[in-house]
């Protein structure tokens, strides 16, 4: 009898211990670049947008493997003129308890306006913005804005009632509009909660047991988002099994050695670019045949090979003009941009500007030190053309002042650019525009009426067919004047620990069209 | 007594002329560095509007000198403006990352005290044999290379081929443990978790030696040559042939005096590694004032630029302060100097 008990405690003990073990907490920890930015109306770079889409939700997101946009807050919307009504959902409440209601999202719009901040730049065109009852609410434009719909993925709708108990000082009646409050701490919807949040240092999260979705037992309990480590210390961490996802600037080599090692790779694909810009108001690019000559110059080919990890992935693919393959209006796959060296000369016979009288800076942003190798290859490609250029240095800080003046801009910059929402226009508009001249995104400083024209022709037109077609039109024209070369499309690669399923970064089928959208913990797996 | 609250007044009275001083430089110097803090604040896609109002906001659109007067206005309130970078107070930002610098800092001086000086000692003691010539490649190799190396170095052997110490942070992310005095090891003591402590210990190793590394060897190698140089003095000749046992006129009469010149060398060592911790905090991800300081150059954060160099001048001058109060205490001829005066 005692020897019976005793085994039926054991059992009892070890069943209960094993239970413990299959319901230990899942950690994910991953890390980008600094800081951290958890207020949702400031919000531009990658970590921010990490947390933006998981701490808050938006109306729409993007739809899976394939372009267009599903309800998400909303339960769908109509378009009558200039004038979007959305009707919302009216069984979701924010992490605060409080209830999601129209009122809330007049709100969030407001405030993104009266902050002027992050992609506050998206909803300029929004004239009005009323919530007609509880679930329903119209925005009215001051024009057609076909990428309105893409731009609402950015828009994360904001708790009202939270952020008016925690106003901070400030002018008028809604002061600081809770900038000093949501810089800390978050007013959202989302899936997972912040639990504790440091910009420079790190920002930890945990599920939110009241989502409307609900949260998969999968996904990870407890998510640790780090800022601003060092390829070594990731390269140590993820062998070590103390990190599951690296940000995507680690080096080539590093996420070759950690492939090496049983690390996978995750892919993030088609939402960005890396473009060769030629200040086209400076001698030699105020002159289309030298920038043809440049971009013919350009070697493509070894420019991938530059960002290669191994034989089957690198962190840049072949371009095919100004739009990434696999975004609308992008131009066929197979026609990836060569080098061409005979019609590079050929073009340069055209050129104004003698080869040896050509003076130009080639420059690189001193916190990208992919940038240097760039700048390398391209002053090796130009000096088959007996173009001497100069490789320089410059700190993002100068380099973003610079810019502003066309004088000041050098003859070639270098900068990565994605889509802040999956649409071609902001990726388009704000490099090319001759309005929008002058930024990190547009050094061209490109004036040019027919590109203009059928940049504000995308934006007006409201077919989806039709505007792709339309982006097509342009992509051939850009390749035609040439502002820029287009060097890759980007692929963000990842390291990350077998440990955890990633599908919206391996499988191209379950992949979103909006960088960083990958990064939705919810749809996670934590094969622990 | 009183000559030492004598120096004590003097150098304080001397140390607040120099941060005025510093001050002034750094406001001028930051407003120097290219880049607009507006735009780089608000994002390169703000609108014109917003990058303005905030120029106003933060009296970008003011004069040099009332911008300077807005700015000790503020300063004696004890207000040093906000963050651009964090968006909090700079204050706060202080207040969180110096307890991990200094505590970082602090003990890798304990280190290169306690391990560059008995080496030094060692060194002198036994000049010429093999032990000397040990420790002097020791010393070399902590002096030649930079911190950073060491610090990758350490980490690759000790915390990844051999997973002794761990790799990155301050303490594991198993421990939450309240902010009391923001040094980690005193925190963990106060909460009673002394394991906590001793994991928070860990985690200070090897970014503390790698850091502590090139003080150590130049502490040894400072020591070792003023106390050769002291060596040869008439006086320990004259100790040796009294028959005094050696290690008597090592402590006593050799090493005492040799510290007077390496105690200031030691000083200055320890005041500069606030500002040199920035690559040892950045590769075991340390969150420290040093990072935050390079982090804030780069963005062109005003605000946060003038405060993390004040409070590192501020430091430079309490271990200058120290360092004086120790030599007079060290070496007697100064205290009756100015006991006469």
């Amino acid at each position: 009898m005692k020897n019976s008990f005793k085994l039926l405690s054991a059992a009892l003990i070890a069943t209960a211990s094993l239970y413990g073990y299959a319901q230990a907490e899942t950690v994910l920890r991953l890390d980008e670049s600094p800081v951290g930015e958890l207020d949702p109306a400031k919000a531009s770079d990658y970590a921010d947008s990490i947390l933006m889409f998981n701490v808050y939700d938006a109306l729409v997101i993007p739809k899976q493997g394939q372009p267009g946009y599903d309800p998400y807050l909303a339960t769908g919307w109509e378009i009558d003129g200039t004038a979007y009504t959305f009707k919302l959902r009216d069984d979701i409440k924010f992490q605060s308890g409080y209830p999601l209601t129209a009122d809330d999202v007049v709100f969030s719009l407001e405030r993104m306006k009266a902050l002027g901040a992050g992609l506050s730049y998206l909803f300029t065109k929004v004239e009005k913005v009323e919530a007609i009852d509880a679930t329903t609410v119209k925005f009215t434009l001051a024009e057609q804005d076909a990428p309105f719909i893409s731009a609402l993925t950015r828009l994360p709708i904001v708790d009202k009632k939270l952020v008016l108990e925690n106003l901070g000082d400030g002018e008028g009646d809604m002061k600081d509009w809770g900038q000093a409050y949501l810089s800390g701490h978050a007013a959202g919807s989302g899936a997972y909660k912040v639990v504790s949040h440091n910009p420079q240092e790190e920002t930890a999260m945990a599920k939110n047991a009241g989502y409307f979705l609900g949260v998969p037992p999968k996904a990870p309990d407890t998510v640790r988002l780090r800022y601003g480590l060092e390829a070594a210390t990731v390269r140590t961490l993820i062998s070590q099994g103390q990190h599951e996802i690296s940000s995507q600037w680690l080096p080539p080599e590093v996420l070759k050695s950690l492939a090496a090692s049983g690390a996978q790779l995750l892919t993030e694909r088609g939402t960005s670019g890396f473009y060769v810009k030629m200040n086209t108001t400076k001698a030699p690019f105020d002159d289309v045949e030298c920038r043809l000559a440049v971009s013919y110059a350009f070697d493509y080919n070894a420019a991938v090979k530059i960002v290669a990890v191994n034989d089957t992935i690198s962190q840049g693919s072949a371009a095919t003009g100004p739009i990434p393959v696999g975004m609308m209006g992008a131009l066929p796959a197979d026609q990836t941009l060569a080098q061409d060296l005979d019609k590079a000369k050929e073009h340069l016979a055209k050129c104004k500007y003698k080869p040896e009288d050509i003076k130009m800076d080639i420059s690189w942003i001193g916190e990208v030190p992919l940038e240097e190798r760039f700048a390398l290859l391209m002053q090796a490609n130009f000096s088959q053309l007996g173009i001497k250029a100069n490789v320089k240095k410059m700190p993002w800080a100068l380099f973003s002042e610079q810019v502003t003046k066309a004088e000041n801009t050098p003859e070639i910059s270098q900068v990565f650019v994605n889509t802040m929402t999956g649409d071609p226009d902001t990726l388009l508009y704000s490099m090319y525009h001759s309005t929008a001249a002058g930024t990190w995104m547009s050094p061209e400083h490109l004036k040019d009426p027919e590109v203009d024209a059928l940049l504000d022709k995308g934006r007006e037109t409201t077919d989806e067919a039709e505007r792709a077609k339309i982006y097509q039109e342009l992509g051939l024209k850009l390749k035609s004047i040439s502002p820029s070369i287009y060097g890759q499309d980007q692929i963000s690669v990842f390291a990350a620990s077998p440990k955890v399923s990633v599908p919206a970064l391996t499988d191209p089928a379950k992949a979103f069209p909006l960088a960083a959208f990958g990064f939705t913990f919810r749809l996670m797996e934590m094969n622990e | 007594m009183f000559p030492v609250l004598h120096l004590l007044a003097k150098k304080l009275g001397t140390s607040l002329i120099v941060l005025f001083g510093v001050s002034l430089l750094i406001f001028a110097i930051a407003r120097i560095i290219p880049g607009d803090p507006a735009r780089i604040a608000l994002g390169p896609n703000a609108t014109a509007e917003a990058v303005e109002a905030l120029r106003v906001r933060l009296h970008l659109d003011a004069p040099f000198i009332e911008q300077y007067g807005y700015f000790i206005g503020n300063l004696l309130r004890g207000d040093l403006g906000i963050s651009l970078y964090t968006n909090r107070p700079v204050t706060a930002d202080i207040a969180q990352f110096l307890p991990a610098t200094l505590e970082l800092v602090i003990v890798s001086g304990i280190m290169m005290v306690l391990l560059g000086v008995p080496l030094g000692v060692l060194s002198a003691r036994f000049r010429g044999t093999v032990v000397d010539h040990v420790i002097r490649l020791i010393t070399l190799l902590g002096v030649s290379a930079p911190g950073f190396v060491w610090a990758v170095i350490l980490m690759l052997v000790f915390a990844y081929y051999l997973p002794i110490f761990p790799i990155a942070g301050r303490i594991a992310d198993s421990f939450t443990i309240a902010p009391v005095t923001g040094f980690l090891l005193l925190d963990t003591l106060l909460a009673g978790r002394p394991d906590a402590f001793v994991d928070a210990l860990s985690h200070l190793i090897l970014p503390a030696f790698a850091l502590a590394l090139s003080g150590i060897g130049q502490a040894a190698r400072l020591v070792r040559s003023n106390m050769v140089e002291t060596y040869d003095k008439p006086y320990i000749e004259m100790a040796q042939a009294y028959g005094f046992p050696e290690k008597r006129i090592s402590r006593k009469y050799a090493f005492r005096p040799s510290m007077i010149p390496s105690l200031t060398i030691i000083g200055l060592d320890f005041a500069a590694m606030l500002g040199n911790a920035f690559l040892i905090e950045a590769v075991y991800a340390w969150p420290g004032l040093s990072r935050y300081g390079v982090a804030v150059v780069l963005r062109k954060d005003l605000n946060a630029i003038i405060g993390t160099v004040l409070i590192i001048s501020a430091m430079f001058l309490i271990v200058n302060l120290v360092v004086d109060l120790l030599v007079s205490v060290i070496n007697p001829k100064i205290r009756l100097a100015r006991g006469k005066a």
